[in-house]
């Protein structure tokens, strides 16, 4: 497959941008399904964002964005509210470290839910036009850790009792490469790995928990030729450097409202990294209007005209609520946009 | 260095044992409550959230300062009802309906307590009803209301707007705070004030308070 930094190239060539919300709940609106069936059934998954590819024709479509799947999988209480992403509820007693030892017993990549996102991929792949490239998510090792252990635990050990972490990183690694690899094998163009969790650590503390075992991650998906991107919500200013070291082909970052000053971040990493972002997707999106939407997007790619390493899109995932006349207007304004140097 | 002075930089340093040791070791010496807290605790804390402000340290390390100076507090607070010591507000706060998420909560209730203000944790997932409820029985000077997601922060609208309707908003001020929130949505669905982090969530809450 050609890599994204060509494909990406190619078009700044021809003065145009890819276009690539991160949209998928809206899909389930449109369809007329829940986001609890379409995460645990791969038929309705897929109907799902294929009504997203037929109605905005975007260059990228991703599964629904689940941070559950794998802590699931890990036998994580977990629930499945009909109209919101399933949500892993806070362990309700105190992780010890003994208990790695039974995850590890876990057939995690025999779980049901884990393998209907697998097929959803395979469905996609056959039957998405070949110019949209299919796009999968798999959770950040720190963030994974943090559901298991718990995020304020997570954070604290960080601080207190770093090797313990840092193992409980190395096994949620070891799960999300085996994820990973089914993904690769189902066909998928692109890894997303979601490390929401990793915005409240320090430069050091990201390395060492998220950047360090994204790194291997990376490296399975280069093996398959396939780009890996880094997403971390809200403001990621201070772990730029960290995550382009971890090699990931391109950072994927949240809007202008959370701190995320994108020109500042294209002219600091180097060309070969893609980046993706990063209109707001409530302030604009959710609760703009199609007029405001095409403002920003334009400012937004103004902004970036002198950058080929750029593909608009959203700063983080659209949710169920989002007004479809505004995300036509978000794909339009992309679309004819000519950049002017 | 004064034991108040150590207590202080335990309170920076996260260092949970040595809190309570400083703060035992100063009641036995019989340094003056309020003192501890001005002088120990607010202090430590005010620094801690400079330095968060400041990205010279980042929430694992404003975890182990709040937990450590809470570890302190408890030894504190019933001394401090005992005597009388008035805190400086009194705040409800959770996270609103469908979300689960916590960590800021928790790290804004704890920096709140560290400036000394009383602190009702009424814990996530809680509806306009309840946040109602809480008020009413507690009558906090300030409420604070939380969300994580985009698919919950909704609700703070919903818990403001049960406020107006219920004839409640003008006794109690609104802050708000959570990842996909800004301070434009805040104002635009009527709440008193937003903060983007925990140590930002005190100055306003202060302010707030008119302290």
């Amino acid at each position: 497959m050609k890599k994204l930094i060509d494909l990406v190239n190619s078009y700044y060539s021809k003065n145009k941008r890819l276009v690539a919300p991160l949209l998928g709940f809206p899909g389930v609106k449109m369809v007329g399904s829940s986001i609890k069936l379409a995460q645990q059934n791969h038929e309705e998954h897929f109907k799902v964002v294929n009504s997203l590819v037929t109605k905005f024709e975007p260059d990228f479509q991703f599964v629904l964005m689940d941070l559950s799947v794998e802590a699931n999988a890990l036998g994580l209480n977990t629930i499945f509210p009909p109209h919101e992403s399933a949500t892993v509820l806070k362990k309700d007693r105190e992780f010890n470290m003994d208990d790695l030892d039974l995850l590890r017993k876990i057939e995690f990549d025999s779980d049901g839910r884990l393998l209907s996102y697998v097929k959803t991929v395979e469905l996609m792949k056959l039957n998405f036009p070949s110019n949209v490239k299919v796009g999968a998510y798999v959770s950040g090792p720190y963030t994974l850790a943090g559901l298991i252990i718990g995020a304020e635990e997570a954070g604290l050990m960080a601080a207190r009792e770093p090797e313990k972490l840092e193992k409980i990183c190395v096994f949620t690694t070891e799960c999300i490469m085996k994820y990973t690899r089914l993904l690769l094998s189902a066909g998928a163009d692109a890894v997303c790995v979601l490390e929401p969790s990793g915005v409240m650590l320090g430069p050091s503390h990201f390395n060492k928990f998220s950047a360090v075992n994204v790194k291997e991650i990376v490296e399975i998906c280069h093996r398959e030729n396939v780009d890996c991107v880094y997403h971390v919500c809200g403001n990621s200013m201070h772990l730029i450097g960290e995550m382009v070291q971890s090699g990931v082909d391109a950072l994927s970052l949240d809007s202008k409202d959370t701190g995320v000053e994108l020109l500042e971040v294209a002219k600091s990493i180097p060309e070969n990294v893609i980046l993706i972002g990063n209109i707001s997707p409530t302030k604009t999106i959710v609760y703009g209007n199609p007029q405001g939407v095409k403002t920003e997007v334009r400012d937004l790619l103004e902004l970036m005209d002198g950058f080929s390493n750029y593909v608009l899109s959203t700063g983080c995932d659209l949710p169920l609520e989002t007004p479809l006349d505004n995300v036509s207007a978000f794909m339009e304004t992309g679309r004819n946009y000519m950049i002017s140097c | 260095m004064s034991v108040l002075e150590d207590l202080k930089e335990s309170v920076i340093a996260g260092n949970e044992s040595k809190v309570v040791k400083y703060t035992q070791q100063a009641l036995d010496e019989g340094v003056d409550l309020e003192e501890i807290l001005n002088t120990g605790f607010i202090p430590g804390m005010e620094i801690v959230g400079n330095m968060f402000q400041a990205n010279e340290i980042y929430v694992p390390e404003m975890l182990m300062s709040a937990r450590a100076m809470k570890a302190g507090m408890k030894i504190l607070e019933p001394l401090l009802t005992k005597a009388g010591i008035e805190p400086i507000g009194k705040v409800v706060i959770g996270t609103v309906k469908g979300d689960l998420h916590d960590i800021g909560k928790n790290l804004v209730a704890m920096m709140l307590e560290g400036a000394g203000f009383e602190v009702i944790d009424a814990g996530v997932d809680i509806t306009p009803q309840k946040f109602m409820d809480l008020v009413k029985e507690n009558k906090p000077d300030i409420l604070c209301l939380s969300a994580l997601l985009t698919t919950t922060m909704g609700e703070i609208k919903k818990v403001i707007d049960a406020f107006k309707e219920n004839g409640l908003r003008d006794d109690i001020k609104i802050m708000v705070g959570g990842a996909p929130l800004t301070d434009d949505y805040s104002k635009e669905i009527g709440a008193d004030g937003y903060s983007p982090d925990a140590a930002s969530a005190v100055l306003l809450a202060k302010k707030l308070v008119g302290k």
